[in-house]
C-alpha cells in the first residue's frame, strides 16, 4: 500500500531531476512557495518564435527549488512536459493536467505542493506576456 | 522501558472517534485532542433539549439555557482558580489576542513603548503583536532561544533588567511552545512575571498548548491575560477562554460592541456598558461549546490527576526520545532533558527526507501527525530549518502507538533514502 505512495517516476524524478539547472539570461523567470510547508520552485526559460504559425515556443526550461518530493519531482517533470511547447498552451494548464502528468491522487494539502511549478510557470509566463 | 497505565487505557474507551477509526494513531493532540462521549453527548443534549438564546430569554428554555452558559464559566473559573467575572469566552486562543492586542493594546501602546515576547511563539501570539507596535511605531523585544539546547535560560538578573524595563507595556508570551514543548528552566517565568510587574508592564501568558497537561493556576501564575482553547483540552472548536484580571476591567474597552454587552444605548450620546463579563462578550455567544466545554472539564477533574498525568506523558514522552536518538538521520528539536521530565510533544527531522513526505508516507499506516512549521516560522528561520515532524501526545496515546510509528518512521527513511 504504502509503495503506491509515489509513483516510481516521481521519485526517480525526485533524486535524479531533470532541467535543475541555471539558464544566462532567461527570457523568464519566477519564484514561488508554498507559506504552510515552506517548499519552494524557481522557473527560468527561453522562449522563441515558431517559424511557421509565429507562436511563442518554450525553447528551453529550467527549475530549481527545495521541498518535498511531490513540490520538487513535478517541476521536474513539468519542465520536461513543457519543453517546444506554446506560451498559449501552458498558460491554459490546469490542475488536472499535472495529476495526470504525475499519475497519483491528492488531497488538498498536497495539491498545492503538486501545483507548485505550474504557478511558478504560469505567473512567469504572464508577466512577460503583459 | 515498560509505559502504561490501566485507568488512562480504559478511559481511551470514552473516545468514540477510536471505534470509529480501529486503527487510528492520533499523534496530533497539540493540534487538536479527541473529544470524549460525555462532551459530545451534551452537546447535542444542548440543541436538542434546551436550545435558546441566553441573557435576554424570558421563557423557561431560555432560562435553562442562560444558567447552563453561565455553569460553564463557573466551572472555568474554578479550574484555572480565578474569579468567575474574569472569565470571558471566545473563538479561541486566537481570539483571545486578538482581543488584549485590540483593545488594550490601542489604549496602552504608545510610540517608543516596548513589548516582549519569545522567539518561540506561535503566529497567533506574534501577528497580533507585530501589526500593534508598527501601528503605534512601538518595538518588540524578544527572549532568545539558548543556541544551545533551546532552553530560554542563562537569563541573569541583568538581562532581565535589560528586557524588562521602564519601556516594557506588556510581556506577552506562551507558556509550552507548540514546536519545543518546555521552554521555561525552572523559576525563569515567575521571576519574568514579577519582573514585569514591578515595572508596571502587563503580562498575557498563551496557555492553548499547557492547559491539558498541567494545573493552570491564575492565583500562583499572576497573569493580567491568560488565554486558551477549549479544542485542546477535549472541548468543542469555536470556543476558547480569556482571563482578564478583575483590576483591569473598567478601563479596558470591549472588543467587540453589539448585544447583550450593553447597559444603556442613546441616539445622542455614548452608551453605557454593561459590568464584566459581559461587557466583553457582544453578540450571541457559542453557547453549545461552551457547555461543551464544561463537559470537558469536568470530565478533567474527575478523570485525570494532572500529576499523574504529567508522569504519564513525559514516559510517553522519554521512550519517543530515547528511540529517535537511536536513528542517525534524526535531528530532535528541544531541550530533551526538560522534555523528558515534564513534556508531551516531540518535534525532530529527518535530514534530507522533507516532512511533508514522511508524514504522507506514516499517513497511509494510519498515522496522524503533524508536519510543517507548525505556525512558527520565525522560529523556523532562526532554527535554519524548513520544516519538521511533531509528535504530541495525550492520555490515550499508548506505548504501542509509538512503536507502530517508529517502525513506520524508520520504513519510510529507507523508502525515500
Amino acid at each position: 500500500m504504502v509503495n503506491k505512495l509515489y509513483q516510481e517516476e516521481l521519485m526517480e524524478h525526485f533524486k535524479y531531476p531533470k532541467n535543475k539547472i541555471k539558464l544566462d539570461n532567461p527570457d523568464f523567470f519566477s519564484d514561488i512557495h508554498n507559506p504552510s510547508c515552506g517548499d519552494s520552485v524557481s522557473i527560468q526559460g527561453m522562449l522563441k518564435k515558431d517559424s511557421q504559425t509565429g507562436d511563442l515556443i518554450i525553447s528551453q526550461l529550467a527549475f530549481d527549488g527545495s521541498g518535498c518530493v511531490i513540490s520538487q519531482a513535478t517541476a521536474s517533470m513539468l519542465t520536461q512536459f513543457c519543453k517546444n511547447k506554446t506560451v498559449k498552451d501552458i498558460l491554459n494548464l490546469n490542475k488536472d493536467d499535472i495529476l495526470k502528468l504525475i499519475k497519483i491522487e491528492l488531497g488538498p494539502t498536497r495539491l498545492r505542493c503538486a501545483l507548485l511549478a505550474l504557478q511558478a510557470l504560469q505567473d512567469a509566463l504572464q508577466k512577460y506576456v503583459e | 522501558m515498560k509505559v502504561s497505565n490501566n485507568k488512562f487505557e480504559k478511559l481511551k474507551q470514552n473516545f468514540p472517534i477510536f471505534k470509529n477509526n480501529k486503527d487510528l494513531i492520533y499523534l496530533d493532540n497539540a493540534a487538536t485532542s479527541q473529544k470524549p462521549d460525555i462532551v459530545i453527548k451534551n452537546l447535542v443534549d444542548f440543541y436538542e433539549k434546551q436550545n435558546s438564546n441566553i441573557h435576554r430569554s424570558i421563557y423557561d428554555l431560555g432560562e435553562v439555557a442562560t444558567d447552563l452558559y453561565e455553569n460553564a464559566r463557573k466551572t472555568v473559573a474554578n479550574f484555572i482558580n480565578a474569579k468567575y467575572e474574569e472569565i470571558i469566552f471566545t473563538s479561541g486562543t486566537t481570539e483571545g489576542i486578538n482581543f488584549v492586542a485590540d483593545s488594550w493594546g490601542k489604549d496602552n501602546v504608545f510610540p517608543g513603548d516596548q513589548i516582549l515576547l519569545t522567539q518561540v511563539e506561535h503566529h497567533a501570539n506574534f501577528l497580533p503583536w507585530q501589526r500593534l507596535v508598527q501601528e503605534k511605531t512601538a518595538e518588540l523585544k524578544f527572549i532568545k532561544l539558548d543556541k544551545n539546547n533551546f532552553l530560554l535560560e542563562s537569563y541573569s538578573q541583568d538581562n532581565l533588567d535589560k528586557l524588562i524595563n521602564s519601556k516594557t507595556k506588556l510581556v506577552a508570551i506562551t507558556l509550552d511552545s507548540n514546536v519545543l514543548g518546555n521552554i521555561w528552566p525552572d523559576n525563569l517565568l515567575e521571576k519574568i512575571i514579577k519582573k514585569a510587574h514591578f515595572v508596571g508592564a502587563k503580562v498575557l501568558l498563551d496557555a492553548a498548548q499547557a492547559v491539558a497537561h498541567k494545573k493552570i493556576d491564575i492565583e500562583k501564575l499572576n497573569p493580567d491575560f491568560l488565554v486558551f482553547s477549549g479544542h485542546k483540552m477535549f472541548g468543542p472548536t469555536g470556543i476558547g477562554v480569556l482571563y482578564i484580571k478583575k483590576d483591569l476591567h473598567k478601563n479596558l474597552r470591549p472588543y467587540q460592541l453589539g448585544g447583550s454587552m450593553v447597559y444603556s444605548v442613546f441616539f445622542d450620546k455614548p452608551a453605557i456598558y454593561r459590568d464584566a463579563p459581559n461587557k466583553f462578550e457582544a453578540g450571541t455567544q457559542p453557547i453549545a461549546q461552551a457547555i461543551g466545554l464544561k463537559s470537558a472539564i469536568d470530565f478533567i477533574n474527575q478523570n485525570i490527576d494532572f500529576k499523574e498525568l504529567i508522569k504519564y506523558e513525559s514516559d510517553l514522552t522519554t521512550y519517543l526520545l530515547n528511540n529517535l536518538q537511536l536513528i542517525p538521520e534524526c535531528q530532535i528539536l528541544g531541550n530533551q532533558e526538560t522534555l523528558k521530565r515534564n513534556g508531551h510533544l516531540v518535534t525532530f527531522y529527518i535530514k534530507n527526507i522533507h516532512a511533508h513526505d514522511l508524514s504522507a508516507f506514516l499517513n497511509k499506516k494510519n498515522i496522524s501527525l503533524r508536519s510543517g512549521n507548525h505556525c512558527a516560522q520565525p522560529l523556523f528561520d532562526l532554527l535554519k530549518i524548513e520544516s519538521s515532524l511533531r509528535v504530541s501526545f495525550s492520555f490515550y496515546n499508548t506505548q504501542k502507538d509509538i512503536d507502530l510509528f517508529l517502525e513506520a518512521l524508520k520504513e519510510a527513511i529507507i523508502f525515500f533514502k
